[in-house]
């Protein structure tokens, strides 16, 4: 009888348990998760060079698109491709192409990427202003960051060790100068490894003898100036060719540059709604004018067309 | 030239590879020593309230002190990543748990102790698409089972559960001492090699016996997998243990991972007292939804155990469900959820337990 009781009594204490816990429970879920039908809301992932420039599309879209919300967030690239392939984000920002791992990694996964084109960029060499160098070819960058040239005296500058700025290897910046520039050689392990263009900007400011690489919005100032203790280096092909600096849109539009890259968005399959509708903007003339007037390039004929037929 | 200098002259041999090898090795870090270096953490404990006492887990037996409603910390990983150049990266990882431990004068305690969990180097692309890590590493046995599944704060996977819930049924291990290759022949196939001690992380080598593990992935379709894997250990003169395990996962639904995992486990010392071999085997059928990305998952999952092939009535049934939200970060999650056992000996009570989990990394 006394055992009945018990029983009863843990039965009934089990109960009340269960069920206070799960109000809480369902009571908290409901006051912390915005649900799907209150908002329009899709979340951006990726590239550190492109999250100003989408930032600001997001908030130029937002303001047109009340009800529409757009949250953006950093990391890099790889940090980007990784959430589109893990579900936790419905566009990645990416400035260098997916890398064979990513794509089989998408594969597995049953993610198919669709990726759009929405700003060139020009990836920028920059030194501190006082730095006498002007000019260096791609192949003397290449050896500055893989670490063979150590001292600016090599290079017609002053007698000192040469400090090196980058980023860390989830960054498209990263892997496309490493590929492109470093002839897919390893970086010098004296780089100092920034979170961003920005704190690499404001590391080269502050050192006399310091060398980064940023994406070409990071170049202006808010009154689309050029920063302020920054000089950005023209750069040659090779030793015969002439030498183009990235602030030169001509020379950008007309390939003459030698280090732009396109810088993308992927979704997971063909975009929809919210996401769909973003890119759209993205790509309309005001989008594209917001992408120039945030020291980047507008996207040209080829790579438009491209993109058009990857929304339907 | 005689035996014993051919035996010589070969053991010069493997010790001049080796120092080869080593050598290598070295000059690698040496050049490359600054790298990226980063800390992480993972913690994950409960708050377990069990919500029948009748069961065999959650009955008190007759203990005064039998707990109704507890804290427990499961684990805590402090991991150290050094990712010396695009090729080579190392990792160091020290999990915790409650160990026994008495010292010289007999004072005993179970208090939570780290150990070592990984350490190992990884070479990538040594042949192309591939990955080489030896060391102390994860074994490729139920890797792939567990990323579906995916809550390993909630619950391990199938094997790795029940060897837990056993004591030592299952040779079934989430790291040992040894070396792999893991990689891809074509986008639709990859593989799986490993040779280890068999012993698992939690001791050293217990016998000269190495344990063989080999596995097959087939993607015939974006997002469906199917995994084939086999391990061998021989067990002593005449004796073997094998392991057979089939794996299925759907992933070509946005939103949803559906996997489903069966094995079986076979070794020659497992006898009857007449001399029978008796097999373990299992499967596991699980999902996860994400209801709202990076913030609210629901999961569920669907285990049967089979101790003993040639015994009647002693199968477990293990049903888990819960959710998984992300508090205010992705970092800071509570996973809410129900544990409900069936055991198949009509003597046995179900057990039901309820767990809030609390699951953190930074």
């Amino acid at each position: 009888m006394e055992k009945q009781t018990k029983n009863k009594n843990l039965k009934n204490r089990a109960a009340q348990f269960w069920k206070t816990g799960l109000l809480l429970l369902l009571t908290a879920i409901i006051l912390t998760v915005p649900l799907p039908a209150q908002k329009r809301m899709i979340q951006i992932k990726g590239s550190d060079t492109l999250v100003n420039l989408v930032q600001v599309l997001a908030e130029e879209y937002m303001a047109k698109n009340p009800g529409a919300a757009i949250a953006v967030l950093g990391g890099g690239s790889g940090t980007g491709i990784t959430a589109l392939i893990n579900g936790t984000c419905d566009l990645a920002d990416h400035s260098r192409e997916w890398k064979q791992k990513e794509l089989d990694l998408a594969y597995e996964k049953g993610v198919k990427p669709r990726i759009f084109a929405i700003a060139i960029d020009a990836l920028s060499i920059v030194v501190n202003e006082k730095n006498p160098i002007d000019i260096l070819t791609m192949a003397q960058v290449g050896s500055i960051f893989r670490g063979e040239i150590k001292n600016w005296k090599v290079l017609g500058g002053a007698d000192q060790k040469i400090s090196l700025y980058g980023r860390q290897s989830n960054s498209g910046t990263y892997a496309f100068l490493q590929e492109h520039v470093l002839n897919n050689k390893n970086y010098s392990p004296e780089v100092k490894e920034m979170n961003g263009n920005a704190q690499i900007i404001e590391a080269v400011t502050q050192d006399l003898s310091g060398i980064g690489y940023v994406g070409v919005g990071y170049l202006y100032d808010e009154n689309g100036n050029v920063r302020r203790g920054i000089k950005v280096l023209k750069i040659k092909k090779d030793e015969n060719a002439p030498a183009f600096s990235p602030l030169d849109k001509e020379a950008v539009y007309s390939a003459k540059y030698a280090i732009s890259r396109p810088l993308y968005q992927s979704t997971n399959g063909k975009p929809s709604g919210l996401a769909a509708d973003f890119i759209r903007f993205e790509l309309s003339p005001e989008g594209q004018a917001i992408v120039e007037k945030e020291g980047f390039f507008k996207i040209g004929q080829e790579l438009m067309e491209q993109n058009l037929k990857n929304l339907k | 030239m005689s035996f014993k200098t051919k035996t010589r002259n070969l053991r010069v041999a493997q010790f001049f590879l080796c120092l080869l090898v080593f050598a290598w090795l070295m000059q690698l870090m040496a050049t490359e020593a600054k790298a990226q270096q980063k800390i992480s953490t993972t913690i994950y404990f409960d708050y377990t309230y069990y919500l029948s006492n009748q069961g065999p887990i959650t009955n008190s037996q007759g203990d005064p002190n039998f707990k109704n409603n507890f804290f427990t910390f499961r684990r805590a990983y402090f991991r150290y990543d050094n990712k010396i150049n695009d090729h080579l990266s190392f990792r160091l990882t020290f999990d915790g748990d409650y160990v026994k431990s008495v010292d010289a004068q007999g004072k005993k305690d179970d208090k939570f102790r780290p150990f070592l969990k990984h350490l190992y180097f990884q070479l990538t692309d040594i042949i192309p698409a591939s990955e080489l890590k030896a060391g102390m590493i994860d074994t490729i046995t139920f890797k792939l089972a567990e990323d579906r599944w995916g809550y390993r704060s909630v619950a391990k996977e199938l094997l790795d559960n029940f060897k837990d819930v056993t004591g030592k049924d299952i040779d079934a291990y989430s790291a040992d001492a040894g070396i792999s290759l893991t990689g891809k022949i074509i986008r639709q196939l990859r593989y799986g090699l490993m040779l280890a001690n068999g012993a698992g992380y939690a001791h050293p080598e217990g016998d000269k016996y190495k344990k063989l593990m080999g596995q097959i992935q087939v993607i015939p379709l974006a997002g469906i997998s199917i995994v084939g894997y086999t391990d061998y250990e021989k067990q002593g003169p005449g004796a073997k243990a094998l392991t057979y395990k089939a794996d299925f996962y759907l992933e070509a639904i946005k939103n949803l991972i559906l996997g489903a995992e069966y094995f079986v486990y076979r070794n020659d010392l497992n006898i009857t007292s007449t001399g029978q071999r008796f097999d373990r085997s299992g499967y596991s059928i699980f999902g996860r939804y994400v209801l709202l990305p990076d913030k609210l998952n629901a999961f569920a999952r669907l285990d049967r155990y089979e101790p003993n092939s040639l015994s009647p009535q002693d199968e477990t049934y293990l049903t888990i469900a819960g959710l998984d939200w992300a508090l205010l970060t992705s970092n800071l999650k509570l996973q809410p959820n129900i544990w409900f056992y069936h055991y198949t000996d009509p003597n046995k009570k179900n057990d039901v337990v309820f767990n809030l989990t609390f699951f953190m990394s930074f």
